[in-house]
């Protein structure tokens, strides 16, 4: 399936991720956790399909096993008691689900990660940072380039030691000392060469003034109307946390405030942008398809 | 605003209101995110000195090039977990290049080569990390000229310690502070003493690696800095 939300301005991408992965830092009410949890692992599963479907999967069970599991060995307080532990301490029920409560917190932070690394392309990175550090953006998108051209280079001198040598490389010492030989045989080549690039860019005008980057992003409708969405949905649920108390504390006993429902709403509206959008678009198409 | 008054700035009034903000707004709950801001505070006065001197192409290629290494190297043993080169490649760079370009190689590596194995919360941590190794690897360095005779003990037991303290102290902090409530220490030694058999593995790599490549390459780096007169890395 095309995905929708990829195609929007890098800056409305950057601020969607960088506003939900921030928000979900925060939030320790179940509602918003489930919100966010929900909302991510259906993009996840929308972007990678069934890969990021057994990945979320595989590594939440874990992480959650092992967070529901230490949290209430480590942390006594709380005060409905399970059971003793052979160290005469107590296991809490309220620590059980305080554990529950933060490994979904770094569950959900770990998958809007996983979200984040499929749209925030490096060449969107490079277009958003590009005017503010240009030399840091430079170093960026040299390494970049530099990465698979090396290890092509590094097949080529490992061609060409064979070529020289008559025998094969016999023993882990001598394996190990020629790869520091063709380490550095790499080096030198490469410092060597991009000094020379370096010239022959500087040669070319690179750094006058009036010299612009090529890039495609333009800002259209959508996005202001997709900015506009977010920045809605964000009022909403700071100023409705503002009057509303829905405070959520765990020890010493679980008190949980359920009725801030406009804020619900906001952060749904918020955690479900991409989701929404690609839905809409999908009915769109339909529906000019269905006029011809 | 040079140098020292950015500095000066950031750890005397930028931390404390963090810090302060942490405390007394967000119910000093928060220590995730209060220390990823301060974090980031850190590695900011090194880009934006480096974006302000207007470094030379020349220059601005070398580091790139060493970063490129890093990424590269870390990519080329993606198969054996923690048997990484990128620190050695840190090291040395902060030994030839200085303090500064050292922060910013080692800071960037992490940053770059997590494009190819994935962002997260640990990015942060990571670039922290390496970069002040390579900050400490150019304190080592004490002449502008040539490095001639190369104390590779030295380097190598710098290179131990390094990842196994630095390194291995900062990264595994990240999921006891993620948790939230109070910082529970018995906790945060349980995630330390799990990840002892990681970090040596990672500090021991450091070592082989070091002892292999260090004197080449940094006779190989020396060599282009006189060849192309980059003296301007060194302060």
């Amino acid at each position: 399936m095309k995905d929708h939300f990829n195609e929007v301005h890098p800056i409305i991408s950057f601020i969607y991720f960088l506003a939900v992965i921030g928000l979900s830092m925060f939030m320790q009410h179940p509602i918003y956790l489930a919100i966010a949890l929900i909302s991510s692992f259906i993009y996840s599963v929308m972007l990678s399909g069934t890969k990021a479907l057994k990945f979320n999967l595989i590594y939440m069970v874990i992480l959650l096993v092992f967070m529901a599991t230490i949290n209430p060995l480590f942390n006594h307080e709380g005060a409905t008691i399970l059971f003793y532990l052979k160290s005469g301490n107590p296991f809490t029920l309220e620590s059980a689900v305080y554990g529950i409560i933060s490994s979904l917190m770094i569950i959900i932070v770990i998958i809007w990660f996983s979200c984040y690394n499929v749209i925030m392309s490096s060449d969107k990175t490079i277009y958003l940072f590009g005017r503010i550090t240009p030399n840091l953006s430079l170093i960026f998108t040299m390494v970049l380039r530099f990465v698979p051209l090396y290890k092509k280079r590094i097949e080529k001198i490992i061609m060409a030691q064979k070529c020289i040598e008559s025998t094969e490389v016999k023993g882990y010492i001598n394996k190990l000392k020629h790869g520091t030989k063709i380490l550095s045989i790499m080096t030198s080549w490469s410092l060597e060469s991009a000094i020379e690039t370096s010239d022959s860019m500087k040669a070319r005008g690179f750094g006058l003034k009036g010299r612009t980057a090529f890039s495609n992003f333009k800002m259209t409708g959508r996005d202001y109307y997709l900015a506009l969405w977010m920045v809605i949905n964000i009022s909403l649920l700071i100023f409705s946390r503002l009057h509303i108390n829905d405070s959520a504390i765990f020890f010493p006993v679980i008190k949980i405030n359920l009725t801030n429902y406009t804020g619900y709403l906001g952060f749904f509206g918020l955690c479900f942008t991409p989701i929404l959008l690609n839905m809409m678009e999908t009915l769109k198409w339909q529906y000019y398809v269905s006029k011809i | 605003m040079n140098r020292k008054t950015l500095n000066a700035f950031i750890i005397l009034i930028l931390i404390p209101i963090t810090m302060l903000f942490g405390i007394y707004v967000l119910d000093d709950r928060k220590y995730y995110f209060i220390s990823m801001l301060i974090i980031l505070y850190t590695l900011l006065p090194f880009f934006l000195m480096f974006e302000k001197k207007g470094p030379k192409l020349r220059e601005v290629m070398l580091i790139a090039v060493m970063i490129a290494l890093a990424v590269a190297g870390r990519s080329a043993f993606f198969m054996l977990p923690q048997f990484k080169p990128v620190v050695a490649i840190v090291i040395i760079s902060g030994f030839c290049l200085g303090s500064q370009s050292g922060f910013l190689i080692g800071a960037m590596s992490g940053f770059i080569s997590n494009f190819f194995f994935g962002q997260g919360p640990w990015t942060v941590y990571q670039m922290f990390a390496f970069g002040l190794i390579g900050f400490l690897a150019g304190l080592f360095k004490n002449s502008k000229t040539l490095n001639t005779n190369i104390n590779k003990k030295a380097l190598c037991l710098y290179g131990f310690i390094a990842t196994f303290f630095i390194y291995g102290g900062i990264v595994n902090i990240q999921p006891s502070l993620m948790s939230g409530h109070v910082m529970n220490w018995k906790a945060t030694m349980a995630v330390y003493v799990s990840a002892v058999p990681f970090d040596l593995m990672h500090s021991i790599a450091t070592m082989i690696f070091l002892y292999f490549i260090a004197e080449p390459m940094i006779e190989k780096i020396d060599r282009i800095r006189i060849k192309y007169g980059l003296n301007g890395l060194s302060h």
